[in-house]
């Protein structure tokens, strides 16, 4: 039976993701103030 | 609007396409790693944390070792392009260390049963991701771009010098962090399933960086193109 430990994943898959998402948001908004 | 300022335009559009593939495909890894591949008997669920952070180590090392290449380039050429190149590329370089940094200790709390440990691989990614953050600040309090290229070069040398320590690290000194399965000089050990998902994922990370570099090279040369169009 595999611990169950399945938080963990979440965890780390949402730091993961709002990191990633967030230098995208942060690049895009560059971005646009870089056009002007 | 000057040519510089135009072409500026559409790296950036490019540089965002790729970016939004690249995110997409993060979020295709993450249902296929949940979804498609099957759960690791000892480690549990949290082993699936590997698809997102071995990737992400990929990436960061790929950034740090062609910002080295680019600072080496830099150098002899003094190209501009090469310095907004090796400086966009050691940006998005700390962020996938950062997501490293971050998801490694997520992992180890559960598996090793400490968040940290001062092994020898995660002792060197700390040294490397704090050696980006001082590449930074070097270069925002550089006014002059020549200068400001070339002192930011030597420190992207010397974040390129640690990639192979970093890499042999687990060989050099015995600690907690595991031995490379993919990355090694015999096969990958590891289930056709799981491996498949990790390729993806390289491919992903690849993409993701690639985008990324992209987008924040846009950014720069449009800052460079607005900055040589009022000094003249």
């Amino acid at each position: 039976m595999p611990p169950d430990n399945g938080h963990f994943l979440a965890a780390a898959y949402t730091v993961a993701g709002c990191i990633y998402l967030g230098y995208t948001v942060s690049l895009l908004l560059r971005a646009r103030k870089a056009k002007r | 609007m000057t040519a510089d300022l135009a072409s500026a335009r559409r790296v950036m559009i490019r540089g965002a396409v790729l970016t939004v593939l690249g995110l997409l495909g993060v979020g295709l890894v993450m249902v296929l790693a949940l979804a498609y591949t099957p759960e690791e008997i000892n480690q549990g669920l949290a082993q699936k944390i590997f698809y997102i952070h071995a990737p992400s180590a990929w990436a960061a090392m790929l950034s740090v070792v062609l910002t080295g290449l680019a600072s080496m380039l830099y150098l002899w050429l003094h190209d501009p392009r090469i310095d907004r190149f090796a400086a966009s590329s050691a940006e998005v370089g700390s962020i996938f260390c950062g997501v490293v940094l971050t998801t490694g200790p997520i992992w180890g709390k559960p598996i090793w049963g400490t968040w940290w440990t001062w092994d020898g691989r995660l002792t060197l990614t700390l040294f490397l991701f704090f050696l980006l953050l001082g590449y930074h600040t070097l270069r925002a309090a550089i006014r002059e771009p020549f200068e400001r290229g070339r002192f930011s070069a030597v420190l992207g040398i010397m974040g390129m010098v640690l990639v192979p320590f970093i890499h042999l690290s687990v060989y050099l000194w015995r600690g907690l962090h595991p031995m490379p399965i993919v990355l090694k000089p015999s096969a990958p050990s590891l289930d056709p399933q799981m491996l498949r998902t990790l390729l993806i994922s390289f491919g992903v990370m690849t993409l993701l960086y690639v985008g990324f570099v992209t987008l924040r090279y846009g950014i720069q040369l449009a800052h460079d193109a607005r900055e040589a169009a009022d000094a003249s």
